[in-house]
């Protein structure tokens, strides 16, 4: 059966519109039409291009010239709205008065259109990234649940196919915990892999830029063109960027497989867990060896990663906080800005040495194993206003057990993929996380590709 | 028997200006993220170097990119 061009994977827009059987400017009307009648219920854009149609004929006209720029050409794509865009307002999810962005390109924007893309308007955000629920959005696998966040609207517009895929951000789980709740890929790089540089901050050290794609392969094609050094972001690390589509498709046999079993093991919804042990024999049986080990000082992450977070979000937000701007910022954000003002000076350099020392726990584990892999979150999708979600035989906070797996990586800068392995008995998206070294991001997407390649998870879309 | 701190005192040490209810609530907020930080306050971490590393060559390496 033919899928329709808004459900296509880049992998496969990409050589039809190489080879003019497709045209940007069709595939963009697609992706148009698809938001016109169902983004009233979803809620995933705030604002759409007003030239997009404009940038699908320049493209268009490049292509029919021999002038194709790679596989993004003519490929319309969503950008979070904490991304700075010279064509379209940017309010990092505020309404807040005297708050205000510049119109100037963000440099993964600039990259994305180097790369010939059609930006087709900005997603909705958690208020300035701080949450993981994105009001209003809608996930759209259940209309009544959240997409999770803060990247919610980037994941929900790409699950129901609105782009081909769309830029998050993730400072402790924002790209993979939406990825995750809505059934696609979320890939949050090494630290410095990718130029955060005109990125709304949240907090510095913590902060990944990234896409939301639907499959492994799209997440590569993303990252070759996302990846690279920036000296605008002093962050970024002038790395090599290897062909990541290449290590697509190569056997995982012989890698070693990382299970870290203490803090991502502990305290996970039934069917995540099932879900996620089921993709790891699957894993095993593809020849990879699977190596169990412990990080006990996992856990100290949460004091770190609330410390660090809190800390650096009300240092951005000083001006704001001292000029009474913050009034208007929603009440959770609000408070959470106040709230970093408890945090000490000597709070936040400890946890800066906990993060040293994870750094380095992580490292070791990486002496034994290849990836590590495990849930991403606990818990799916849970039901909009609702604050807890039952795990076992108890409830747990919503907002402290869905970033519990994801964190860890964001305090240690190491790449981390989300990828769909099933659903749970509400039929809702379940996500697999691997990790890998810093800047092995390749070996990332060939674990993941490998387990995506055999199962048909990304070929399901919801029913809108 | 001490007096409480004047509310001058508490807004000046945490910088902020806030109404002692709006304070209550945050103290009350913010008391399931002290007891993760206790945690590390009663870490024992004299010889370990934090994560952040101070480098005074940082401006002038804004190499081009490749």
């Amino acid at each position: 059966m033919t899928r329709p061009l808004w459900a296509e994977p880049i992998e496969a827009l990409a050589p039809r519109l190489r080879a003019r059987a497709l045209s940007p400017v069709e595939l963009t009307r697609a992706c148009l039409d698809r938001i016109a009648a169902v983004d009233g219920r979803l809620l995933t854009f705030i604002g759409l291009a007003s030239d997009a149609l404009e940038q699908a004929r320049g493209a268009e006209a490049e292509i029919a010239r021999g002038e194709w720029r790679g596989p993004l050409h003519g490929v319309p794509l969503g950008v979070k709205d904490n991304y700075l865009t010279a064509d379209m307002p940017t309010t990092a999810g505020t309404t807040a008065p005297g708050i205000a962005f510049p119109r100037r390109d963000s440099a993964a924007v600039t990259r994305l259109r180097r790369a010939g893309a059609v930006l087709i308007g900005k997603t909705r955000t958690h208020e300035f990234a701080w949450g993981n629920v994105t009001p209003p959005v809608r996930n759209p696998w259940a209309l009544d649940r959240v997409p999770s966040g803060s990247s919610g609207g980037s994941g929900a517009a790409v699950a129901a196919g609105l782009c081909a895929a769309a830029l998050g951000s993730d400072t402790g789980g924002s790209i993979r915990m939406p990825a995750a709740a809505c059934g696609v890929v979320g890939l949050k790089a090494t630290f410095g892999r990718v130029s955060r540089d005109g990125v709304v901050p949240h907090s510095w050290s913590l902060d990944h830029a990234g896409p939301l794609t639907r499959t492994v392969g799209d997440a590569a094609i993303m990252m070759q063109a996302l990846a690279g050094y920036d000296p605008a972001d002093p962050a970024c690390r002038n790395e090599p960027v290897p062909d990541y589509g290449a290590a697509l498709g190569r056997p995982i046999a012989g890698l070693r497989l990382g299970v870290c079993r203490n803090h991502f093991f502990e305290d996970s919804q039934e069917d995540v867990e099932r879900a996620v042990e089921a993709a790891i024999r699957h894993l095993a049986a593809r020849g990879a060896t699977v190596v169990d080990f412990t990080i006990p000082n996992l856990r100290y992450g949460l004091a770190a990663i609330f410390a660090i977070e809190l800390a650096s979000s009300t240092a951005y937000h000083d001006v704001s906080l001292r000029a009474g701007r913050v009034q208007h910022y929603t009440p959770d954000v609000r408070q959470l800005v106040e709230i970093g003002r408890f945090v000490t000076g000597p709070d936040y350099l400890k946890a800066e040495q906990v993060r040293a020392v994870l750094m380095e726990d992580f490292r070791r584990a990486f002496d034994r194993v290849d990836v590590i892999v495990g849930p991403t979150t606990p818990i799916t999708a849970w039901k909009v206003g609702e604050w807890t979600a039952r795990i076992g035989h108890r409830d747990e906070s919503v907002l402290a057990a869905s970033w519990r797996f994801t964190f860890p990586y964001n305090l240690t800068g190491l790449p981390a993929i989300s990828v769909p392995c099933g659903f749970d008995r509400l039929g809702l998206p379940i996500g697999l996380q691997i990790a890998g070294r810093p800047f092995e991001e390749a070996t990332v997407l060939r674990v993941a590709h490998a387990y995506e390649q055999e199962h048909d998870w990304v070929t399901r879309m919801p029913a809108l | 028997m001490s007096e409480p701190p004047r509310p001058e005192l508490v807004r000046d040490v945490l910088g902020i200006d806030l109404p002692p209810e709006r304070l209550e609530e945050n103290l009350a907020a913010f008391a399931r993220i002290l007891e993760e930080i206790q945690k590390l306050r009663a870490l024992d971490l004299t010889d370990v170097h934090p994560s952040i590393v101070f480098d005074p060559t940082a401006p002038y390496r804004r190499e081009p990119g490749p």
